[in-house]
């Protein structure tokens, strides 16, 4: 007994639970739980302030880690190859629909969470000081998703693959200057052939993913660094004059006092570097406030967590991510659409290439990574920054609203059909 | 709040399980599996004593498949159709029934989507038998089935399948090419025919639309040729069968098949005849053909047809460049051919040509193998319908050379021609002359422009 217990005792090293001690150790003392504070604000659990978009997003991605991986087993990147083994996964591996099915729907919810998550970040103002830069991390995150989900869209090599891609790297290619070399680079021809697929797979499994993997560590590092979740709007006063202070940054309330250091003395940095920190300062009314984050917060997250992976399963058990024909070059599909997450883009392009297909995409890129310090407006509060929130609501509702009318209002020759009526000889 | 979120996470964990049980199970259900059970249980009733049919019946369940890199397909059909090949199963029910009349198209060989369409991979009825959305090619009807006889047998007669051949002659000679390109060579008016037979069309969709093109595919500028019945399932059969698939050696060098019939067209194509005898009938240059294969091994007649002068120094027979089909054929023919058969070859045989003569049969031949006819009629009666064009229909070319000088006329095919318009608000005429200039070298638009002219001769002579 008293083995099991030195065993036991050697992976955990906290006090029991029951203690508070132990609630903070089981918090810091654990490499994966550490990203999280010892104790966080209670309004900061409420659903209602961050509907847990993140998490979600993050949960989507582990998802997609785990089924992705195990997908590989099965895929050889070359054609037509691909696209049998899109039918082997079919046919006979052992849950290979529920699996690929998973994948799909998943990709498909990263996508949409990542732009929810932005749009909550943006309305409840949380970009602003200090979290400019964790914002412009932020927008990173959302290209490399559409970038994983992009690349992994042609994988199947099916006509829907085939096309979707030649489309979307076609819009791409309207840069002045770059874009056809770009385009020939991604595609390492100068059309969707082997060399695209091996490219997008490369991409798919290897960079990318790497990629947002880093970046998501920095994001959620910064989360921590940048003061913990920011305020619920409805806990933000009205005149809020505290200024925070970066570490190490000259501030102009305060010069940063740093102890003379002794020469017989080895120095924590704690010691060395005073002043007021970055967090929002713990008063004793806000401690009142405050909870463990054990077991508050992680059971939050835990229920997050299942109700993510429990309606991926519940839609991969009844609907089937779609596979079509073999990719065939020489039969285009009248309309060929881009991913749908591109058909807004497409929309643009099909009234001017230069302008819908270049300049717009990049002006919202550069203008969104710029919203932190563009917007000086230091207030929070919805009611001090509407023309903001309508600004933001604009470019959302435009945005969907191409991408509605790319998806469903558009059909042979890219003519306006609405969805309800049936075009006679469509397909052909 | 904590107690009830505690409940909701193990609740949801509980749902997870179970979906992902719920998977495992009807992942490990196909129906395939029942189908072998079923069989199983067939099989076990013919064993006699009670071991051997526990034996059969304790067969694990698993995945039957045919690989055919020659054909780049994997056949799982034997999954469920698992008496194919076993003649016992003569009067199973189906889908268990024994295939025969298979000849040396084995399953294990040959697998069956080449045959029959639907989709190999798949282990699920509906999607095997290829009928749901986004499967090319459905299993085909068992009327239309020969036509896929013609997938590997491209030239030459099918025994059986007189269809392919037939439809494959219309094809050639009712000037299709003149608006469909087929492998390359032909108009663009109409949609390129060279995988009309992997295009997802019904075998009955193709025959109304020979009968009638306007009925099936309204507003099509194809003319209506008044097709029999018959000849409209010819070139059904004929457009089922061009699915220019990539084949393996073994396949592609089944394009004809090795039998008399093909030798003895050879033997007429090559003129063999002008050197050859035999029984004493044809020429004497050669020697006599009359039991050669008796006289000599299968790999000694190969040789000669392969290179006649390393079997016989000196030899005058020229070098026929013969596939080893073409040539295995001729043994065929020879090793049964008789004085009768020649003399019959003979008497079929056209007199000698002039040599302008040649030329204009082979102009002849081109105005059909490109497809003039299809406008112009077989006789250069013209007379297709084209509406709004100035007469309403394509002009005859009975009476060319009154109108035109044959260098006008030479112009007006290497450059091609928008019809005069009856009406010029209207829409403009749907059949129009195309540009031949990068399809005929100018030899045979000299020729074409010979034949048209030998026409107007013979009229004049009628005179």
């Amino acid at each position: 007994m008293n083995l099991i217990r030195e065993i036991w005792q050697s992976i955990v090293r906290r006090d029991p639970l029951s203690t508070d001690k132990g609630k903070s150790e089981l918090v810091f003392l654990n490499v994966w739980l550490h990203i999280h504070p010892a104790k966080v604000k209670k309004e900061n659990l409420r659903f209602k302030h961050t509907f847990y978009l993140g998490f979600i997003t993050f949960f989507l991605f582990l998802i997609l880690l785990t089924t992705g991986i195990a997908l590989m087993c099965y895929y050889r990147p070359y054609p037509p190859q691909a696209y049998q083994d899109m039918k082997d996964l079919q046919f006979v591996v052992f849950m290979g629909p529920f699996l690929r099915n998973m994948h799909r729907w998943a990709a498909h919810g990263m996508v949409v969470c990542v732009f929810l998550h932005m749009c909550r970040v943006f309305y409840t103002g949380s970009y602003k000081k200090p979290r400019q830069f964790n914002w412009v991390i932020g927008v990173l995150l959302l290209l490399l998703t559409l970038g994983l989900s992009f690349t992994g869209y042609l994988l199947p090599w099916d006509q829907l693959a085939y096309w979707a891609i030649t489309v979307g790297t076609n819009i791409g290619s309207y840069a002045p200057l770059i874009g056809g070399q770009v385009r020939e680079i991604l595609l390492g021809g100068h059309s969707v052939g082997e060399g695209a697929l091996l490219r997008f797979y490369v991409l798919h499994v290897a960079v990318l993913p790497s990629l947002i993997i880093l970046l998501t560590i920095v994001h959620f590092w910064r989360v921590r660094k940048d003061g913990g979740l920011s305020q619920p709007v409805w806990k933000l006063k009205p005149q809020e004059t505290e200024s925070l202070v970066t570490i190490g940054a000259p501030t102009a309330v305060e010069a940063l006092h740093v102890a003379p250091a002794s020469t017989d003395k080895t120095y924590g940095l704690m010691e060395v570097v005073t002043g007021k920190p970055i967090f929002e300062t713990v008063t004793p009314e806000e401690e009142e406030d405050t909870v463990f984050s054990y077991p508050y917060a992680f059971v939050r997250e835990a229920v997050v967590l299942m109700a993510t992976v429990t309606t991926i399963m519940m839609m991969s058990l009844f609907l089937n991510a779609p596979l079509e024909e073999l990719a065939n070059p020489a039969k285009t599909p009248n309309p060929a659409k881009a991913p749908w997450y591109f058909l807004g883009l497409q929309e643009l392009v099909s009234h001017s290439a230069l302008l819908g297909g270049v300049v717009a995409p990049a002006l919202m890129v550069i203008a969104l990574i710029a919203i932190p310090y563009l917007d000086r407006n230091p207030s929070r509060r919805p009611g001090d920054r509407k023309w903001m929130l309508w600004l933001f609501t604009f470019f959302v509702v435009v945005n969907l609203a191409l991408i509605v009318v790319g998806t469903f209002f558009r059909g042979p020759g890219w003519a306006l059909v609405p969805p309800w009526v049936h075009v006679a000889g469509g397909a052909e | 709040m904590e107690r009830k979120l505690q409940q909701i996470f193990f609740a949801l964990s509980l749902i997870a399980l179970t979906l992902i049980l719920a998977a495992a199970w009807q992942a490990n259900t196909p129906s395939w599996k029942t189908y072998q059970k079923n069989f199983l249980q067939l099989e076990a009733q013919g064993e006699p004593n009670a071991v051997t049919k526990a034996a059969v019946l304790a067969t694990p369940p698993q995945i039957h498949q045919v690989m055919l890199t020659g054909l780049q397909r994997v056949d799982r059909c034997t999954t469920c159709h698992l008496g194919v090949e076993d003649p016992t199963m003569k009067n199973a029910p189906e889908p268990f029934r024994y295939h025969a009349g298979l000849g040396p198209h084995i399953p294990s060989r040959f697998g069956c989507t080449i045959c029959h369409g639907g989709q190999g991979l798949a282990t699920d009825k509906d999607n095997a038998h290829g009928k749901v959305e986004f499967w090319q090619s459905p299993l085909l009807s068992q009327e239309y089935i020969r036509a896929s006889c013609g997938r590997c047998h491209k030239e030459g007669d099918v025994p059986d399948v007189p269809e392919l051949a037939e439809g494959r002659r219309l094809f050639e000679t009712q000037g299709c090419r003149g608006c469909h390109k087929l492998n390359g060579v032909g108009g663009s008016i109409g949609p390129d025919l060279t995988e009309e037979g992997a295009n997802h069309r019904s075998p009955e969709w193709l025959e109304r639309h020979f009968l009638a093109p306007n009925a099936v595919s309204a507003g099509s500028a194809m003319p209506n040729f008044h097709f029999t019945r018959d000849q409209a399932r010819d070139l059904t059969y004929y457009m089922l069968s061009l699915t220019n698939e990539e084949m393996g050696s073994y396949f592609s060098s089944m394009r004809s098949i090795p039998g008399p019939a093909y030798g003895r067209q050879l033997f007429i194509e090559k003129n063999c005849i002008a050197c050859h005898a035999v029984g004493g009938v044809g020429a004497k240059i050669g020697p006599d053909l009359l039991g050669v294969t008796k006289r000599h091994s299968m790999e000694w007649l190969d040789e000669q047809l392969v290179n006649p002068e390393l079997v016989y120094p000196g030899s005058s027979m020229p070098e026929y460049d013969l596939e080893t089909n073409a040539r295995k054929a001729i043994v065929a023919f020879l090793s049964a051919a008789t004085p009768d058969d020649l003399r019959l070859i003979q008497s079929g045989k056209p007199r000698a040509q002039s040599v302008e003569e040649v030329a204009i049969e082979a102009g002849k031949q081109d105005f059909a193998r490109f497809g003039c006819v299809g406008c112009h009629g077989t006789e250069l009666q013209g007379g297709v319908a084209n509406p709004n064009a100035q007469g309403g229909e394509v002009p005859s070319l009975l009476h060319v050379s009154d109108d035109y000088t044959k260098d006008e006329v030479i112009a007006i095919i290497r450059n091609g021609r928008v019809p005069p318009m009856d009406n010029a608000a209207g829409p403009p005429p749907p059949l129009y002359m195309p540009s031949w200039k990068h399809v005929l070298s100018d030899e045979d638009i000299n020729r074409i422009a010979d034949y048209l002219w030998s026409k107007q001769q013979q009229k004049k002579d009628s005179w």
